[in-house]
C-alpha cells in the first residue's frame, strides 16, 4: 500500500531526469501504471477496516480508509486523463509539466491517506508548490495581479489553517486522526470555535465559496487548461474530503453547531450568486468558473448539514463534479487551442465544421445539466432533498440551480456551436480528446445508474457525527 | 410470457433501437435505421396488447435498487395496471405510427439516423415516464423527454434561416420545462418528506389508513405537482414554449408536442389521484387554470398563419380542456379526451406535415388553397381530423369533449358557458385552416405548383390508420343513452384496474339533458362548419395581412403580446441582474476590493518595497521558505516530544 503513495513521487523524480523529447510518454504511461496500480490494490481492499501503513517516518503515518480509497483513485484517474487530454499539446512535451503534475498526484494521494493532522497539513502545503510553478511557467497571466491574488489567497488559508492544526495539537496533545476524534473539544468552547474557524477559511477559499472566490475566475482563464483541469477536478475536493474527513467529525457538537448555518448560506449564495453571474459571460472558462462555484456551493453546503446520508450522495456528486469540471474544461481548451479565443461572441457554427467535437460537447453539457443517467441526477436531486428537509427554503432556493443551470450551460454550447460562422477550420476531435470524454462520459453514465457502488463504498468509513 | 418480462422487453426495445442506431446508425442504409427504430416501437406496441389482453389488477415488477438512502429506498421498479398500459398502448401505438411517417419524411435529411436516436431515445424515456411504479423513476422519465424534446426542437439546428430560431425554441422548451420540473423536485422531497417512500402505491395506502396526513402538506405537494404539469402540459403561465417547439420537424410535433409528452402533465395528476382528491383547493386552481388556458389558446389560434402553429394553440386549448375536467376530478374523462386527442392530433399533425412535405417546406397558410385536389388523400384526412377536433356528431372527439362539457354542466354552469365560447373558437379556427389549406384558388404562385405532390405511401398510410382512429375512438367510450350494455367501457376499464380511481367523480347527467347538450354542441360545430364554408372556401379568400388586421385580429396574431411581456417581466430583468453583479459588485467591489486590501497589507510594511521586485518567482520563493520553514519546525518540536 506504500507504494501508491511512493509511484507518484519516484515518478515525479524521474520524469525530472528524463529527457524532455520522451517526457509525454512518460507522464502518461506512469500515470496509467499508477492507477492501475491503484485499481489492483482495491481489488484486495476491504472497505470496512482502515489499513494503516508508514513510509518509516515516525511522524507522519498513514491510514487507507475506502473515503480516502475514493479520492485517492479519482486523484490517479483524473491525473491520468489530464496527461491523455492534453497529449496534443504543446505543454505536455516539457519535462517540468510532467514532472509537477506528479508532484501534485504525490501531495495530493498524502493528502487523502495521511492518519495525522500534520500530515493532511504538509500535503496540503506540499500540492501548492506545483501548482504554483505550473501556473507560473505555463500561465498567460500577462499582469502578475492575478497570481499574485491567487498566492496571498492560499497564503491566507494556509496560514488560517496552520495555527488551528497547532492550536489543535497543542490543545489536545494529540494528532493522529483516530485521537483527535475521541478528544471532547466541546470544552474548549471558543477556542474550538474558533480552530474549527481557521480550517474553515482555508477551505472557503480553496473550494471556493462566496465571498472568497474572487481568485478563482482568473486564475482558471489564465491558467494552461492542464493547470485548470487540475484546480477544478481535483485542488479544490481537497478541501471537501478535509471537511468530511477531518473537520466534521473533530468538532462536531459546539462548534460545528456555530459554523454549520452561515456556510451553508455561503454555499446558498454561491449556488445563486455562481449561476447568475455564468448567465451574462462570454468567456468561456469564466462561464464554467462560476458555473463550478455554484455546483461546488450545494456540496459544501450539502456536506455541512454532517448526516451520513447526505455525505455520501455529496461524494457522488464530487465525483460528478470532477467528470464535468475536467469535460468542461477540455472542451473550452479545445476550443481555445484551435481558435485562439473564447469569446461566446468570436464563436459559433462549430458543429457544422467539427462534428465530433459537437456531439461530445453536447454530451458533457447534458452531464452538468444532471439529466437523467447520469451521477448528477442522483446526486444533486438528494443533496437537495437534505437542504430542503433540513430547511425547506434552502432547499427551494437551491433548487433554482436546475433552472439556471439550463440557462447558461445551454447557451454556452449553443452561442459556441450553432449558428452563422465565420470560422473556416477546425481540426476536429484528436482520438486522445475522444477517449478522454467517452471514459468520463462512460463513468458519469456507470454512476448514474449504479450510485450505490460509490455510496456505500464509501459510506463504510464515514462515522457518525457526535451530537 | 411472464408479464414482468414482456414489460422488460416493452422497455429494453427502444433502449435498443437507439443504442444501435445511436452507434453505427450512420454507417447503415437508411431503410435499416428507420425499419429498426420503427419495428422496435411496432413490437413494443405488440407486447403492450397482451399486456392489455392479460391485465389483472396491479402487478409492481421490481428490477433494481437504485440508492439506498437514509432508509429510504429507491428502486428502479414498473407498474402495469390499466393506466399504464394504456399509455403505453398510446405512446408506442401512435408512436409506431409516426416512426413509420417519418421514414418518409426525413428521407432527404442527412440527420437521418439520428432523428430515430432521438425518437427511439423519447419513446425509452416517455415510456420509463408512465410504467414507472414510483415518482422517481417517474421523474426519471420526466427529465428524460425533456432532454430529447429539445434534442428534436432544435435538430435543424443548422438550417441557414431558422438554424438560430430553432435552437433558441429549442433552449426555451428546455427552461420552461426545467421551472415545472424545479416544482415536481419539490413536490417529491416532501412526499418522501411525509410518506418516506415515493411508491404510488404505498403513500396511496398509506393515506387511506392515516386521514390525517390531509390537509395543508397536501395542498402544498399537489401545487408543486400541478406546476410541474404546468410545465410538461403547457399551461398558463408555462405554455409560451409550446408554440415555440413547432420549430422541429413535424413528426416531432406529431408524437411529442401533441400526441404524448405534452399529456404527462395529465398523466401526473391521473396518477396521483388520491393526493388531488384531498386537496380541493389544489382542484378549484387546476379548474380555472385549465379554463383559462383553453381559452386564451383558442383565442391566439384564431388568427395564426403558420399551419403548425394553428395546431400548436390547438394542443394549448385542449390540453386546457383536459385540466378543466381534472378540475372536476373526473380523471377518466380527461384520459379520454387525451386518448382522442391523441389520434385526431396526431393526424391533423401529420397530415400538417404532408402538406409542409408537399408544399417543399412552405407552412403559411396565406400561400396554400386549393390543395385538395392535388393531395386528395392527405386532405380527405385532415378533413376527419378537423371534424372530429371541432365536435362533428359521432366522430371520436364529439364523444370526449361532450363528456367535459357534461360534467362542467354538472358542477358550474358558468364554466360550461365559457367552455362552449372556448370549444365554438375551436370549430371556428379549425374549419378556417382546412378551407384556406385546401380550398379556394392555389395562392402558392405557378412555379410551386406544379411540384405540390401527394405524399408517398410510408407517409399515407399512418395517417389513414389515424383518421380510422380519429372516426372510431369514440366507441370506446360511448356515453350511457346509447347503448347501456357497452357505454363507458373505457371509464370502467380505467377506474376499476388503477389505483384510487373510481367513477364517483364523474358527473352522470339524465337523459333529457344529455341529449340536449349533445343537440347544442352539434349545432355549434355544423353551424360553424357552414359558416367557414361561406366565408373561407369561396375562390380567392385569404387571410388577411397584417395592416389590414383589426385590433382583436392583431392581439389574436400576436399572441396577446405574452412573450413580449415574459421578456419583460422576468427575461430582461435576469439578464440586468447577471451583468450588474458581474461587473459592479463581482469584480468592481468583491474583487478590486481584495486587490486593494492585499497591496496595503504590502505597502504598510516598508520592508517589503524592495522586496517588491515585481517577480513572482521570488514572492514565491519566500513563500515556499516560509512553507518550509514553518513545518520543519513543528516537525522537530513534536518529534522532540514524543
Amino acid at each position: 500500500m506504500a507504494l501508491i503513495i511512493l509511484l507518484p513521487l519516484a515518478f515525479s523524480l524521474l520524469a525530472w531526469f528524463l529527457p524532455s523529447s520522451i517526457t509525454r510518454i512518460v507522464g502518461l504511461i506512469s500515470s496509467f501504471a499508477t492507477l492501475t496500480w491503484s485499481v489492483m490494490q482495491l481489488l484486495s481492499f476491504d472497505p470496512e477496516n482502515t489499513l494503516y501503513f508508514d513510509l518509516g517516518l515516525r511522524m507522519v503515518r498513514f491510514s487507507m480508509d475506502s473515503l480516502g480509497f475514493t479520492m485517492v483513485l479519482l486523484t490517479n484517474a483524473v491525473i491520468f486523463l489530464i496527461f491523455l487530454a492534453n497529449f496534443q499539446r504543446s505543454i505536455v512535451h516539457d519535462k517540468r509539466f510532467t514532472a509537477l503534475t506528479l508532484l501534485m498526484q504525490f501531495g495530493l494521494v498524502g493528502i487523502f491517506t495521511s492518519n495525522s493532522i500534520l500530515g493532511f497539513y504538509i500535503f496540503w502545503e506540499l500540492t501548492l508548490l506545483p501548482v504554483f510553478l505550473i501556473l507560473f511557467w505555463f500561465g498567460a497571466f500577462e499582469k502578475q495581479k492575478a497570481l499574485l491574488q491567487f498566492f496571498l489567497y492560499t497564503l491566507l488559508g494556509s496560514l488560517a489553517m496552520l495555527l488551528s492544526v497547532i492550536g489543535l495539537m497543542h490543545l489536545t496533545n494529540q494528532q493522529s486522526y483516530e485521537a483527535l476524534l475521541a478528544a471532547d473539544l466541546n470544552q474548549l468552547g471558543n477556542t474550538g470555535i474558533w480552530l474549527m474557524g481557521g480550517f474553515l477559511l482555508a477551505f472557503a477559499i480553496k473550494i471556493p465559496l462566496f465571498p472568497f472566490h474572487t481568485w478563482q475566475a482568473e486564475t482558471y482563464t489564465k491558467a494552461p487548461t492542464a493547470g485548470t483541469m487540475l484546480l477544478s477536478a481535483l485542488m479544490l475536493k481537497m478541501a471537501l474530503f478535509g471537511l468530511i474527513k477531518w473537520v466534521l467529525p473533530i468538532f462536531a457538537g459546539t462548534a460545528l453547531d456555530f459554523w454549520r448555518w452561515p456556510i451553508i448560506v455561503l454555499g446558498l449564495i454561491g449556488i445563486i450568486y455562481g449561476a447568475v453571474i455564468a448567465i451574462k459571460q462570454q468567456d468561456l472558462k469564466t462561464l464554467f468558473a462560476y458555473a463550478s462555484l455554484s455546483h461546488l456551493g450545494l456540496i459544501a453546503a450539502g456536506i455541512m448539514l454532517g448526516d451520513n446520508a447526505t455525505t455520501k450522495t455529496a461524494m457522488l456528486q464530487i465525483v460528478n463534479h470532477s467528470i464535468v469540471a475536467l469535460g468542461l474544461f477540455l472542451a473550452a481548451g479545445i476550443v481555445e487551442q484551435r481558435l485562439k479565443t473564447r469569446d461566446l461572441s468570436a464563436l459559433g457554427g462549430i458543429a457544422k465544421i467539427a462534428p465530433r467535437f459537437a456531439f461530445w460537447f453536447a454530451v458533457l453539457t447534458f452531464i452538468s445539466l444532471s439529466v437523467p443517467f447520469t451521477a448528477g441526477f442522483i446526486g444533486e436531486f438528494f443533496l437537495l432533498k437534505s437542504l430542503f428537509s433540513a430547511h425547506a427554503l434552502t432547499g427551494v432556493l437551491a433548487s433554482t440551480t436546475l433552472i439556471l443551470g439550463a440557462v447558461y450551460m445551454l447557451r454556452a454550447y449553443q452561442d459556441t456551436m450553432f449558428g452563422p460562422t465565420q470560422i473556416s477550420t477546425f481540426a476536429d476531435l484528436h482520438w486522445s480528446e475522444i477517449s478522454v470524454f467517452a471514459i468520463l462520459t462512460i463513468a458519469a453514465i456507470y454512476l448514474g445508474l449504479s450510485p450505490q457502488c460509490l455510496t456505500e463504498f464509501v459510506g463504510h468509513s464515514l462515522v457518525q457525527l457526535k451530537p | 410470457m411472464a408479464k414482468d418480462l414482456t414489460l422488460i422487453l416493452i422497455l429494453a426495445l427502444p433502449l435498443i433501437g437507439f443504442v444501435i442506431n445511436g452507434t453505427i446508425g450512420k454507417k447503415l442504409p437508411k431503410v435499416l435505421v428507420g425499419g429498426l427504430a420503427t419495428s422496435v416501437v411496432f413490437v413494443a406496441f405488440l407486447l403492450a396488447l397482451t399486456l392489455f389482453n392479460g391485465l389483472n389488477g396491479v402487478q409492481i415488477v421490481r428490477l433494481f435498487e437504485i440508492l439506498n438512502y437514509d432508509q429510504i429506498t429507491i428502486n428502479a421498479s414498473f407498474q402495469i395496471d390499466a393506466l399504464s398500459v394504456w399509455m403505453t398502448l398510446i405512446i408506442t401505438g401512435i408512436g409506431s405510427l409516426i416512426h413509420l411517417f417519418s421514414m418518409g419524411y426525413m428521407s432527404h435529411d442527412p440527420g437521418y439516423h439520428k432523428f430515430f436516436t432521438y425518437l427511439n431515445l423519447f419513446i425509452f424515456s416517455m415510456l420509463l415516464l408512465v410504467l414507472g411504479s414510483n415518482y422517481f423513476v417517474l421523474f426519471f422519465g420526466w427529465e428524460g423527454v425533456g432532454m430529447c424534446s429539445y434534442l428534436l426542437i432544435g435538430f435543424h439546428y443548422n438550417d441557414l434561416q431558422k438554424g438560430k430560431a430553432n435552437s433558441l425554441a429549442a433552449r426555451k422548451a428546455f427552461i420552461m420545462n426545467r421551472i415545472g420540473d424545479a416544482g415536481l423536485l419539490l413536490g417529491l422531497f416532501m412526499l418522501l418528506g411525509q410518506f418516506g417512500t415515493l411508491e404510488f402505491q404505498k403513500i396511496g395506502t398509506a393515506l387511506i389508513a392515516n386521514p390525517a396526513l390531509q390537509g395543508g402538506a397536501m395542498l402544498l405537494i399537489t401545487l408543486c405537482l400541478f406546476i410541474a404539469a404546468t410545465g410538461k402540459s403547457a399551461q398558463i403561465p408555462l405554455f409560451t414554449w409550446l408554440p415555440d417547439a413547432m420549430a422541429g420537424p413535424t413528426p416531432v410535433s406529431a408524437l411529442i408536442h401533441a400526441a404524448t409528452m405534452v399529456t404527462a402533465g395529465i398523466y401526473l395528476t391521473v396518477r396521483s389521484n388520491f393526493l388531488f382528491e384531498l386537496a380541493p383547493f389544489t382542484k378549484e386552481i387546476i379548474l380555472y387554470i385549465g379554463l383559462a388556458t383553453t381559452l386564451v389558446a383558442a383565442f391566439m389560434a384564431l388568427r395564426q398563419n403558420d399551419i403548425k402553429k394553428v395546431l400548436a394553440y390547438s394542443t394549448v386549448s385542449q390540453l386546457g380542456l383536459m385540466f378543466v375536467a381534472l378540475g372536476f376530478g373526473a380523471y377518466t374523462v380527461a384520459l379520454f379526451h387525451v386518448t382522442t386527442h391523441a389520434f385526431f392530433k396526431a393526424l391533423l399533425f401529420l397530415g400538417s406535415g404532408s402538406v409542409i412535405h408537399g408544399m417543399h417546406e412552405e407552412q403559411d397558410i396565406r400561400k396554400m388553397g386549393g390543395l385538395a385536389k392535388l393531395m386528395p388523400i392527405t386532405h380527405f384526412t385532415f378533413l376527419i381530423g378537423t371534424m372530429a377536433i371541432a365536435g362533428i356528431p359521432f366522430l371520436s372527439g364529439f364523444y370526449s369533449k361532450d363528456e367535459i362539457l357534461a360534467q362542467a354542466l354538472h358542477h358550474n354552469p358558468a364554466v360550461y358557458a365559457i367552455l362552449v365560447v372556448a370549444v365554438t373558437m375551436t370549430a371556428i379556427y379549425m374549419f378556417r385552416l382546412y378551407f384556406l389549406t385546401f380550398h379556394g384558388a392555389f395562392r402558392g404562385g405557378d412555379a410551386l405548383r406544379a411540384k405540390v405532390h401527394e405524399s408517398g405511401l410510408s407517409m399515407t398510410l399512418p395517417i389513414i390508420v389515424l383518421a380510422f382512429l380519429s372516426v372510431f375512438g369514440g366507441l370506446l367510450n360511448l356515453p350511457g343513452l346509447f347503448f347501456h350494455g357497452a357505454a363507458h367501457w373505457f371509464d370502467h376499464y380505467l377506474s376499476a384496474g388503477t389505483f384510487g380511481l373510481s367513477e364517483v367523480h364523474n358527473a352522470h347527467l339524465d337523459f333529457n339533458t344529455s341529449i340536449g347538450l349533445m343537440i347544442f354542441a352539434s349545432i355549434i360545430a355544423l353551424g360553424v362548419l357552414f359558416w367557414a364554408l361561406r366565408n373561407y372556401a369561396k375562390k380567392g379568400a385569404l387571410a388577411k395581412a397584417d395592416d389590414q388586421m383589426s385590433a382583436w385580429e392583431t392581439l389574436s396574431a400576436k399572441k396577446l403580446y405574452i412573450d413580449e411581456i415574459y421578456d419583460l417581466l422576468f427575461v430582461q430583468p435576469l439578464l440586468k441582474m447577471s451583468a450588474f453583479i458581474s461587473n459592479v459588485f463581482d469584480i468592481q467591489i468583491l474583487r478590486n476590493g481584495v486587490y486593494a486590501l492585499a497591496n496595503g497589507v504590502v505597502n504598510t510594511a516598508a520592508q517589503t518595497r524592495k522586496w517588491q521586485n515585481g517577480l513572482l518567482s521570488s514572492y514565491l520563493f519566500w513563500m515556499v521558505l516560509g512553507i518550509i520553514l514553518f513545518v520543519s519546525y513543528y516537525i522537530l518540536k513534536i518529534s522532540v516530544w514524543h
